[in-house]
């Protein structure tokens, strides 16, 4: 017996690392999974390694954008019949800068893929969940919701923004049944992180996208970057049935980097 | 097969409460555990509802005693062959005052029985823990470790120092497996919230009745805890997949603490 069975659960960006993470402890776990990703071809590629049959769906689209990610809700609550479970799990950089020289279209961008996906992906779903009485989101935040590093201000910025949303939010559903918690992982090598770190390294004012790994691991007390399988553990664990009373938590991934 | 098959915890405190709810929780998983608690007869009644036989063991002894902290340690090692996990779970006050009235006997009470106790038993076990590279240490602290309240400064002084011990000891065996966190519920109706709720009801100026109900309109669940939740937190920790979480104050606080 799995801990999420006959739950229903999406993932924005969930076909690959975190949330692909996510999403492969639902299933091991019982729950039907709706992932999201831009790429279709990428999508049913992951749907064919995830081999979860009807117990698993991709939606495509980009998670920046409004129209996906209600898009995405509505789609699992139409295939499958309700939504309990909403991990809003998208979100990055793509050409990020020191504030002196950032561009509008990156901070916009930044701002709705981490912060506006994370706000339109709440209210759709707690139109669901409220009237249901029942309801669990989780939020990919970051280590840098907590923190402030230089040449990622809108990353860090987005991500400190998810964070006050997510404990208002708790209090606004919490005698509902729905429960609304963030993860804050620390450095994790992910293909995004991968692709756009080389740039982000740079504006950190770093020599190579190595260093940039060796900054964030030696702020950790663990000295190595996290795994995906370790935020995808305290994703199940907020998801179940127990977890009832843990709300507006912030919990931390991050072997040790944050100071509170 | 369980998340913490073949290893070995110890908890202070684990005969009734939220310790025992840990120490159900981690036989379930498969672990071995010693359940510490002052008073044998209860420790024995515990212990048939729990019916675990051979992978449960008790130890005796008084936490506000260093000598018993470290024999309740050492003993377990002795007892399973190892000691891979240890949760600092016992822990109160006594004789709650407003600070301008408290006793300096009862803000020593709650820093033996909080604080000092998880340095003692946190001690003992780094001896055991770091030449085996692995580890993992949980402290029950509280909401009250990182917030505030009137009437019960020594329970608040006691469990922040606590969250600053186990930050600081994870930045100290960071990098030799082991993990060391803090717990931190909400107010939960436990047998000890019980027996000295109402004094600390008291210091505050309130009825019991009326404290149980400032905890649960301070968090978003308008509720209080329960030792369960406090539990699965504790076996994710305490399992593999809590290897990369070190040095964090989790809350289990119905949305109580700011941070």
């Amino acid at each position: 017996m799995g801990k999420l069975d006959g739950k229903i659960a999406c993932i924005t960006g969930g076909t690959r690392s975190i949330g692909r993470a996510i999403a492969e402890a639902y299933l091991a776990e019982g729950a039907t999974v709706v992932v999201n990703g831009r790429d279709e071809a990428k999508g049913q590629q992951c749907l064919k390694e995830l081999n979860a049959g009807a117990k698993a769906a991709f939606y495509a689209g980009d998670a920046s954008l409004q129209s996906t990610v209600e898009g995405l809700i509505d789609f699992t609550i139409s295939k499958y019949g309700k939504l309990d479970i909403c991990c809003l799990n998208s979100g990055g950089v793509q050409m990020t800068a020191p504030i002196a020289q950032m561009s509008d279209e990156e901070w916009k961008l930044e701002i709705d893929w981490n912060l506006n996906h994370v706000f339109w992906g709440m209210r759709r779903a707690l139109n669901h969940m409220i009237p249901r009485q029942y309801g669990r989101i989780i939020v990919t935040s970051s280590v840098e919701g907590k923190l402030g590093k230089p040449g990622i201000a809108g990353y860090s910025t987005t991500k400190h923004a998810v964070n006050g949303l997510v404990k208002s939010v708790a209090r606004e559903v919490g005698t509902l049944g729905i429960t609304v918690n963030a993860i804050l992982p620390g450095l994790i090598e992910t293909d995004i992180v991968r692709e756009t770190g080389p740039s982000s390294a740079i504006a950190m004012g770093l020599e190579s996208y190595d260093a940039m790994i060796a900054l964030f691991t030696q702020e950790s007390a663990i000295k190595r970057p996290n795994k995906v399988e370790e935020v995808a553990a305290v994703a199940v664990l907020m998801a179940t049935d127990g977890a009832r009373n843990m709300t507006g938590c912030l919990f931390p991934v991050d072997g040790g980097t944050m100071p509170y | 097969m369980g998340l913490l098959d073949g290893r070995v915890a110890c908890i202070t405190g684990g005969t009734r409460g939220i310790g025992l709810a840990i120490a159900s929780a981690f036989l379930d998983e498969g672990a071995s555990v010693v359940i510490n608690g002052r008073d044998a007869a209860k420790a024995k009644r515990s212990m048939d509802e729990l019916g675990a036989g051979d992978r449960l063991h008790f130890i005796g002894g008084d936490v506000k005693q260093r000598s018993d902290c470290e024999a309740i340690v050492n003993g377990t090692a002795k007892h399973f062959g190892r000691l891979d996990i240890l949760v600092p779970n016992a822990g109160g006050g006594s004789d709650y005052a407003p600070i301008a009235q408290l006793t300096d006997e009862a803000m020593q009470d709650a820093l033996v029985w909080s604080f000092w106790h998880t340095f003692w038993t946190m001690r003992a076990a780094l001896n055991l823990m770091i030449p085996n590279n692995y580890g993992r240490i949980l402290a029950m602290s509280s909401v009250e470790g990182k917030m505030g309240k009137p009437g019960i400064s020594s329970y608040v002084v006691a469990k922040h120092a606590i969250n600053g011990l186990v930050k600081s000891a994870a930045q100290e065996v960071g990098t030799l497996g082991i993990t060391v966190n803090a717990l931190c519920p909400g107010a939960i109706e436990t047998d000890i919230m019980k027996q000295d709720g109402p004094g600390a009801a008291q210091a505050m100026g309130l009825t019991y009745e009326g404290l149980l109900e400032v905890f649960a309109n301070d968090s978003a669940v308008k509720r209080l805890n329960e030792v369960g939740d406090v539990a699965a937190v504790a076996v994710l920790l305490a399992s593999d997949a809590g290897s990369g979480i070190s040095g964090s104050l989790i809350s289990i606080d119905g949305g109580t603490s700011p941070y």
